[in-house]
């Protein structure tokens, strides 16, 4: 609804955005057409943009929430210096009637996303000293023209370091003057004020040329460079001429950087001046920054404009005394878009990196401050102390503050262990020794606070430091249980770090039980690590199994291995088995693997006496078959050693043999290879064998039905001679 | 009632002690042989449990199919049953056999593990 509303709103007074400084809510519409007026998501950005306002000044509006349906426009009725707190709330100011629903809209948001983000923002950027050293280096080139000069002479006096040869850059620095050029003079007269003893020659012309400048015909550059350099100079000037100039000059270039440079300007001028108005244009330039992710706060023109102004706004708001209209959450996100790019393509964008850093860390209102650990935030009881550094963004040690912890909570139990301690300072990091509230190990959160200065932004910081400890095994007890619990266990103790003595021997109607506590070596106090293997590694084969210890109620770790369940992981295979303990977790420093036994796992077959018994059982019929056949009368008489029946017999057995050789060793090819040819071999002898066998057979066949038939010829012949007898 | 049972028992032995040939005797008693092993793995693997369970498979099956073929050998050399088997002579009853039984062998040991 609210969205709608405003789009329409602003389709609606796109035309008059322009110059409409008096118009209620033009502040809005000023950021939304000005900056994006070719972006299709304009009224997103005007969501997003007055939806970052409200936050900002969020106590006003809540507070004065009805006043605010009010039209009431408060811009050309107070002063900035008689109300320096108001000068805030005339941004909040919504102004039309038509507004009213959005603010509600935005409030009720506001509140929701208050609730969310009431986090203080910390610096996630800053130059550490390797960048400040790169810094250095990029600014530290040959000079090639005047304006390089000036951005590594003045770039490196900011950072606190010289150019190398003084002498030299003086002397290339009037060389290469041109005095009828305003931006020559401006940059030889301020690198010169750079450098230590280092005059430039003016001349009366050069000094009227200048002051010609000022006026309402250059442009903003040129009226900045001409005041810059009469004040470098150290001529005389006329603040209100340069004011009016000014002032005029803005509401026609209304673009960032030329904003800026009338900031710039402002800051030189005499304190008598009426500076009101341009000091008006830090909140309306700060209203333009792009909001990026709640991170980073930032010119879409880039990080050379965002580094000038924040340069052109602390300096006019130290000329001015004056706190520039910035809150925390700004100055910190100013911080990190400023910090976060670690090399700079040019000398300008350098050069404007090293103001705005030299400006941060110098300043009478805000000075952002940086805590690191030291080393990774780890404490034990080797390492009791927590060291912090706490710098500003150039990475000098700000040793003048206190540094606070205010809570230290655990992460997994949410109990505060530690309140109100303060670091001390030892050199230059500060420390705290944590291990004296006797913490147990794990990961706590630190809530730690730099105080000693008002001045100091993203003070609140917040740390993870973890606590690890040693960890000890205690209380191991390893025992062999019989399953129906008939045999009382034999419970050895083991002492860690030492091996078990001798040997168990753990067969399928058993169960192998492990127990054992884990300490804390320091404490004392029971410990539950995230990884408490028990690993059981056959000697022979290499083949290891792995299984998890789980601790009971009372943190005591317990495992059991069921022989004959288990024995599918184990394959069946006995052997010798060692048993490690491996115990590891983020927090210890000493994770443990520790060959605690050497077992023994025997067949996982039924006693022997049983097998041995129906052995016997099972071959007692072959003796009953031998004696059966013996008592029938095989006649083994029989057997003719012809060679065909050697070869068929032999043929058979080695078969036999072929087959026992395959349980053995072989498998089913090369069983098959040698089947085939002891078969066919076999075969052939056999069938010889045979044949004749049934040669043999028929013969006797065949004699025995001759002599029938003969017989019968003799009876039928001899009985019919006898009937014809008669 | 038992005592008709016994007697017919007792005739049926003796009927078969005096017709049956001495070669079929010897095979019933290799017959006899097989079942008995048969029986007593069977036994075991009863009792005491299948704990390997393809080596109990391969020797059961073993004597089941041992037990099979000889069946099958005692009816082919039969003489009365001569007449069924024209084609087949008794030694080709007994190559048949062992042929065979180099097959089931080969099944067995394979399988035993």
């Amino acid at each position: 609804m609210g969205l709608e509303l405003g789009s329409s709103i602003l389709l609606g007074n796109m035309a008059t955005c322009r110059g409409q400084l008096d118009n209620p809510g033009a502040l809005m519409w000023r950021m939304c057409c000005t900056g994006t007026q070719k972006h299709s998501g304009c009224a997103w950005i005007l969501f997003w943009q007055h939806f970052r306002h409200t936050r900002k000044c969020f106590g006003k509006i809540i507070r004065e929430h009805l006043k605010h349906i009010q039209v009431n426009y408060k811009r050309g009725h107070l002063t900035p210096f008689e109300e320096p707190e108001s000068g805030g709330s005339r941004q909040c100011l919504l102004g039309g009637v038509e507004e009213i629903e959005r603010e509600l809209l935005f409030t009720s948001l506001l509140l929701i996303a208050l609730a969310v983000s009431a986090k203080a923002l910390t610096p996630a950027h800053h130059l550490s000293s390797t960048d400040v050293a790169r810094l250095q280096a990029t600014l530290d080139q040959p000079f090639e023209d005047l304006q390089s000069a000036f951005y590594i002479i003045v770039g490196l006096n900011k950072l606190g370091t010289r150019v190398s040869d003084e002498k030299s850059a003086c002397q290339f620095l009037r060389s290469n003057l041109d005095s009828s050029s305003i931006d020559s003079l401006f940059y030889a007269s301020e690198a010169s004020q750079a450098l230590s003893d280092c005059e430039v020659p003016v001349s009366n012309e050069t000094r009227d040329l200048l002051l010609a400048t000022i006026s309402e015909d250059s442009s903003v550059s040129q009226i900045y460079h001409a005041v810059a350099a009469l004040t470098s100079l150290g001529l005389p000037l006329s603040s209100q001429e340069v004011v009016s100039a000014l002032t005029a000059r803005i509401t026609k270039e209304d673009n960032v950087l030329a904003i800026t440079m009338a900031l710039h300007t402002a800051s030189r001028l005499s304190q008598q001046a009426d500076l009101r108005g341009i000091l008006e244009e830090i909140e309306d330039l700060a209203a333009r920054l792009d909001d990026l992710g709640g991170v980073y706060l930032q010119f879409e023109e880039g990080l050379e404009a965002t580094a000038l102004f924040v340069t052109a706004a602390y300096e006019l708001s130290d000329h001015v005394g004056m706190e520039p209209p910035l809150k925390e959450d700004q100055v910190v996100q100013l911080v990190n878009s400023l910090f976060s790019k670690k090399t700079w393509g040019s000398l300008a964008e350098a050069y404007s990196v090293a103001c705005a850093a030299a400006v941060l860390s110098n300043n009478h209102y805000h000075i952002p401050v940086i805590v690191r650990t030291q080393g990774p935030a780890t404490v034990s009881h080797r390492d009791p102390a927590l060291q912090l550094q706490v710098t500003n963004v150039l990475s000098q040690p700000l040793t003048s503050a206190s540094v606070l912890l205010e809570s230290a909570r655990s992460v997994s139990s949410k109990s505060v262990v530690l309140k109100q301690a303060s670091f001390s300072l030892k050199g230059e990091t500060f420390e705290l020794n944590f291990m004296h509230s006797q913490a147990a190990s794990g990961y706590y959160d630190f809530s730690v606070a730099v105080r000693g200065d008002d001045r100091f932004v993203g003070n609140q910081v917040e740390l993870k430091v973890k606590v690890s400890t040693e960890v000890g095994i205690a209380n191991v007890d390893l025992s062999v249980v019989d399953k129906d619990q008939s045999i009382a266990p034999k419970t050895t103790r083991v002492e860690y770090p030492t091996k078990g003595k001798g040997t168990f021997t753990v067969d399928s109607h058993q169960n192998f039980a492990l127990s054992f506590q884990l300490v804390d070596v320091n404490t004392g106090v029971e410990l539950t690590p995230h990884q408490t293997f028990v690993r059981l590694h056959n000697q022979k084969t290499g083949q290891e199994v792995v299984f998890v210890a789980e601790p009971d109620s009372k943190n005591v770790y317990k495992f059991e291995l069921d022989a004959a369940e288990r024995k599918s992981e184990f394959d069946s295979v006995s052997g010798t088995y060692a048993l490690y303990l491996i115990i590891g977790d983020a927090t210890l420093e000493n994770p443990i693997l520790w060959n605690v036994h050497l077992f023994r796992e025997p067949e996982k077959k039924p006693p022997t006496v049983v097998s041995n018994t129906f052995t016997a059982l099972v071959l007692a019929p072959l003796l009953l078959l031998l004696i059966l056949w013996l008592k029938l009368g095989a006649n083994i008489s029989n057997f003719s050693f012809a060679p065909s029946t050697l070869l068929f017999h032999l043929g058979h057995a080695a078969m036999l043999g072929l087959m026992y050789v395959y349980w053995t060793q072989l498998n089913m090819f090369q069983t098959l290879k040698y089947l085939a040819v002891l078969g066919s071999l076999t075969y052939l002898a056999g069938n010889r064998m045979l044949a004749q066998k049934a040669v043999k057979r028929n013969v006797g066949n065949m004699l025995m039905e001759a002599t029938t038939a003969a017989f019968w010829k003799v009876f039928r012949l001899s009985g019919c001679r006898w009937i014809c007898k008669d | 009632m038992s005592n008709s049972v016994l007697s017919v028992i007792s005739r049926f032995l003796e009927e078969y002690l005096s017709s049956t040939p001495t070669k079929l005797k010897m095979c019933d008693a290799y017959l006899l042989y097989i079942l008995l092993t048969g029986a007593m793995q069977f036994l075991y693997c009863l009792l005491v449990g299948t704990f390997p369970f393809n080596s109990f498979l391969s020797g059961f099956i073993s004597c089941v199919g041992a037990f099979i073929l000889a069946v099958c050998l005692r009816i082919q050399i039969n003489p009365q049953n001569k007449s069924e088997f024209l084609g087949i002579s008794p030694e080709r009853a007994f190559a048949d056999f062992l042929f065979a039984h180099t097959v089931l062998h080969l099944v067995v040991i394979n399988f035993i593990g």
